[in-house]
């Protein structure tokens, strides 16, 4: 039986010694385990203090989760029917925004010009900020564009979401509370 | 270190042996030991074996890649039980859904789940999104990880979207109605792609089949290799860490 020796029971060949030099349990302790670019910060070990936060946090996410699951049920409407439009009809929340976008800008702007600008910007964002501060007091105009994005995107989605009633007209109703217009049917 | 072998108390040489035998190395009681569990194992091994002190914390990353990961496995596993139940035909997907929320046990709460966790999803990755461009956390060398980020928030949302049609009631087919109605405008290619999608002119059994293999394998099969690749290339360049 192997024996345990608190400190490191010996790897079965789990971390290969170097052929030059095969060392033994207390020295591949004490060699150096990863190959950093930069010693200037303060480390500490991966495990446990990393992945015990990342357990608190899955923990407290699935409590969360649970508890609303308990408490709210997922919807399930009238069982799919294509000769009834429910009005309005409305996309998933998160596509919302494109809709009510669609709603002010004719369909090649709205559906197609808009949302490829997003994605082509968004995936040439960091070889364009050719910035190299990461400070915020350096990155003024990034943080304003990008600012102005996220506070544009949420109204849309927001104001598709909350606002747009029959037909995808203005609605104040919905949020004061309108009996039977609040969700589609 | 304590007691050496032999003079430990039984209870305790045994939890050590019961560690080490699944873990490969002693009780992580101190740094080198912890950090040799943690490069020796293969689930740990995601993580570099010591990090910034600025990056644990928890102000930095606000847990939201982590989350949306864990996320990610949450709706793996629910997903999985409520494949258990549903047939993706037009003629009992339906009654499955209300078979899941009404009859089976627990079916209410896993679906339940697997429903706030898709959207919860959608929303702690844009969030991801937004802390690493307001930390300029896509900055060299990390401009690739950023743009295989967007890719993943496409698919993000795109999971969600094809999940929606699944339980085949109103509030379903006439979202993706709408939504793919969007694919219309594109020039020459739109028509043609909402075709493809739809299967059809019309939301209907081609699309059920469609948006149900997109949903259990193509998309989430794309989402885990992405995501593999991601978190390796936050290993390789290093975390950002603090300002
Ligand atoms: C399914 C979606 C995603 C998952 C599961 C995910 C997961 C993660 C995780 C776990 C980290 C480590 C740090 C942290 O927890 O914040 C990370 C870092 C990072 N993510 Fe994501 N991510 C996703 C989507 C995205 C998106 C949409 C972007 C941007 C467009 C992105 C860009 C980055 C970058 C650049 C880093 C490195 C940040 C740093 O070093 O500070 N990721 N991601």
């Amino acid at each position: 039986m192997a024996t345990v020796v608190e400190g490191g029971r010996d790897p079965r060949g789990a971390v290969t010694p170097r052929p030059q030099a095969p060392i033994s349990g207390p020295e591949l302790a004490s060699t150096p385990l990863v190959i950093r670019r930069r010693e200037d910060e303060e480390t500490v070990v991966t495990f446990p203090y990393l992945v015990w936060r990342e357990f608190l946090a899955g923990l407290a996410a699935f409590v969360f989760l649970m508890l609303v699951s308990i408490q709210v049920n997922a919807p399930l409407l009238q069982r799919a029917n294509t000769s009834i439009t429910p009005n309005p009809a409305k996309a998933p929340w998160y596509f919302v925004g494109l809709q009510e976008l669609l709603e002010r800008f004719p369909p090649i702007m709205a559906g197609v010009a808009f949302p490829s600008f997003v994605i082509i910007f968004m995936i040439l964002t960091p070889y364009l900020d050719r910035n190299p501060s990461r400070r915020p007091q350096d990155r003024k105009v990034a943080i304003v564009l990008f600012t102005i994005y996220v506070c544009l995107a949420v109204a849309f989605v927001v104001i598709g979401e909350f606002f747009r009633g029959e037909a995808f007209n203005w609605d104040w109703t919905l949020i004061l509370g309108h009996p039977g217009l609040s969700s589609p049917v | 270190m304590s007691a050496p072998p032999g003079q430990a108390n039984p209870v305790r040489a045994f939890v050590a042996q019961l560690w080490g035998s699944v873990f490969r190395h002693g009780l992580p009681t101190n740094d080198k030991v912890a950090a040799r569990t943690a490069l020796t194992n293969f689930f740990l091994h995601i993580h570099p074996v010591r990090v910034k002190k600025s990056a644990v914390r928890v102000s930095y990353t606000l847990c939201l890649g982590g989350l949306s990961f864990f996320l990610f496995i949450l709706l793996t596993i629910t997903g999985l039980f409520l494949m258990f139940y549903y047939i993706p035909s037009v003629d009992s997907a339906y009654q499955n859904v209300k078979d899941l929320q009404f009859v089976a046990v627990f079916g209410d709460i896993i679906r339940n789940m697997h429903r706030w966790a898709a959207h919860a999803m959608v929303i702690t990755v844009w969030l991801h999104m937004a802390r690493v461009f307001y930390q300029g956390a896509y900055k060299p060398p990390r401009e690739f990880n950023w743009v295989i980020g967007t890719f993943l928030l496409l698919i993000t949302l795109l999971l969600s979207f094809s999940g929606y049609l699944l339980p085949w009631d109103q509030l379903a087919i006439w979202a993706i109605t709408v939504g793919t109605n969007m694919a219309k405008y594109a020039p020459i290619v739109g028509p043609y792609t909402r075709y493809l999608l739809l299967g059809g002119d019309q939301v209907a059994q081609g699309a059920l089949i469609r948006f149900y293999v997109l949903h259990v394998i193509a998309l989430p099969l794309i989402g885990f290799l992405l995501m593999v690749v991601h978190f390796w290339r936050v290993r390789k360049d290093g975390f950002t860490g603090g300002l």
